[in-house]
């Protein structure tokens, strides 16, 4: 089953007091399947939160297709079933935890009462923010803010999240949370789809992966193709003389020929290890950066 | 409807736990107490120089509530995303709008009342007797505050809320001097000057219609059947302007 599918997607804004055209995504097209965690990677400006406006119908794209759960469009019943947060959100301050809650759970539609008031207690017992339930959100910190906005991502039960640069801005201890989160959401079964440009986040939580590009889509599937595709480096670890010695390598013909290398000098081989991981192969690719 | 009804409910609790809120009220309330003591340097004429000040008060409340809160209502939301969240629920952006108007609407028609009670309270140890009127006179007030509303809402889906703030009040000066604008503009000399006074005459509402403040102070009776055209006037100007920031509303890209 395809929970969401983009077909061909283009977006331009104009800008400037002589209205100038700027093409920020061009043709872009990929596919989610249900039940599986993907990230959307790029650099900055690469075009991540313009794709996610253009789906949500926070903005509207100049042409192009998006469909949700097996070809349904965007409607009230489709957004019933998606759970969303922005980038860098701000929320009503002036509400407690649980009126926020609360207030999202209402506007989200045909929860009962009671049903609504567990979920709130439950969330908030989830993203560990029960003892500030009655605190006014110009009291929490960042990460608390971050993690509040998370629960209502999740208040009505969404079958897709999808969160804009969850993890940014956040210390250790909090993106560790977050990542805590996002893993339980995908356990229930639930999709999740998060643009990231933390690489190492988005490699220890995604199954799947969306590149973008300068507004172009670069690579969409699994994760460990990904990470085959972009290279086969290594790490040898061994000892002469008798002190421990490393050297890398970066192709799977130099590794043969640098172990060889190494017995015929009477080196003794402790271990290689595969060095492979996102941020190697995005400064291959050469996606770091602005996207350009 | 429930959603249109959740987002109203939020946005009367975000400006009642504003302080902007508690200070015009404090400033009502001043302006009212300070008519005791005007009053007390004029001869016999307490009770006329209170009601005139209460509703010169209830009257600039209103209008502050609706024309610099209303300013911000939706550009807020835009400004700091709130609105993302919002929209990405089960809500149209109409209804949105018809919920954010509603809640403002809430709270103006909440401070015309506390500043009314007030001046009820006060006209009471003057022992000056209550009457229909002043009832008519507030309605009146209620009434511009909710069509001015609709003007700053118009102007704030599209501009900043300084610029929104501007030609609110360009509107509300213009609107209270329609009729001396059109007297003089068709007296003269200019057929270009008269037909611009004849076109600011159509697409400007003419705010003296719901001006009912006097009425309890000379006594004078409002017949029925113009406060039902003032209404009817006042919704038919909200109708169109919400809709016509609607359809604006309708086409943005957000964020």
């Amino acid at each position: 089953m395809s929970i969401l599918k983009i077909e061909k997607l283009n977006k331009s804004y104009v800008r400037g007091f002589i209205p100038k055209t700027y093409k920020v995504l061009h043709d872009v097209s990929f596919e989610l399947p249900s039940r599986s965690v993907t990230g959307f990677l790029g650099g900055n400006g690469a075009g991540k939160t313009t794709t996610i406006k253009c789906l949500l119908g926070l903005a509207y794209p100049d042409s192009g297709e998006i469909t949700f759960f097996d070809g349904q469009p965007l409607s009230e019943n489709v957004k019933r079933r998606i759970g969303f947060l922005p980038e860098r959100p701000y929320f009503y301050e002036y509400l407690t935890g649980v009126e926020f809650l609360r207030f999202y759970g209402q506007l989200s539609g045909t929860m009962k009462k009671n049903v609504l008031e567990d979920r709130i207690n439950a969330l908030l017992k989830r993203v560990d923010l029960f003892h500030a339930k009655d605190k006014r959100l110009r009291e929490y910190s960042k990460g608390m803010v971050q993690k509040i906005g998370v629960a209502q991502a999740l208040i009505h039960d969404p079958e897709l999240v999808i969160l804009d640069e969850p993890m940014s801005g956040l210390d250790p201890d909090g993106r560790f949370y977050l990542a805590e989160i996002i893993r339980e959401a995908a356990n229930e079964g639930r999709s999740v789809f998060f643009s990231s440009h933390l690489l190492p986040d988005a490699e220890a939580l995604c199954q799947r992966l969306v590149i973008l590009k300068s507004g172009t889509m670069t690579y969409q599937g699994p994760l460990d193709t990904f990470l085959q595709k972009m290279g086969e480096a290594a790490i040898i670890t061994f000892l002469a003389s008798g002190t421990k010695q490393t050297v890398r390598v970066e192709t799977e013909a130099d590794l043969q020929t640098e172990l060889s290398k190494l017995i015929r000098q009477g080196a003794s081989i402790e271990a290689v290890k595969k060095d492979r991981n996102l941020e190697q192969a995005f400064i291959k690719m050469g996606l770091r950066g602005d996207g350009t | 409807m429930k959603s249109i009804l959740v987002i109203a409910q939020n946005t009367y609790r975000e400006i009642f736990r504003d302080r902007i809120l508690y200070g015009l009220m404090v400033f009502g309330v001043l302006l009212i107490l300070l008519s005791l003591a005007l009053g007390e340097l004029s001869f016999s004429e307490q009770s006329r120089i209170t009601i005139n000040f209460g509703f010169t008060a209830i009257h600039i409340g209103a209008m502050i509530l609706s024309i610099f809160v209303g300013s911000t209502l939706v550009g807020r939301e835009i400004e700091k995303k709130t609105i993302m969240t919002l929209l990405v629920r089960p809500i149209s952006r109409t209804q949105f709008l018809i919920g954010k108007s509603l809640g403002l609407m809430a709270v103006i028609f909440a401070s015309i009342l506390i500043l009314a009670l007030v001046l009820f309270g006060i006209l009471a140890t003057l022992h000056q007797s209550l009457s229909w009127d002043f009832l008519v006179g507030l309605y009146g007030v209620f009434l511009e505050a909710m069509l001015l509303l609709g003007v700053t809402l118009f102007f704030g889906t599209f501009a900043s809320p300084i610029l929104s703030v501007s030609f609110s009040i360009g509107i509300f000066l213009i609107g209270h001097w329609l009729d001396s604008l059109k007297f003089f503009t068709e007296k003269s000399s200019s057929p270009a000057f008269r037909y611009l006074g004849r076109i600011t005459s159509q697409v400007v509402p003419n705010l003296e219609y719901f001006n009912w403040r006097t009425l309890s102070i000379y006594e004078t009776k409002m017949p029925l059947s113009q406060v039902l055209m003032a209404s009817a006037y006042a919704m038919a100007w909200s109708a169109l302007l919400v809709a016509a920031a609607a359809a604006i509303l309708r086409k943005r890209d957000f964020g």
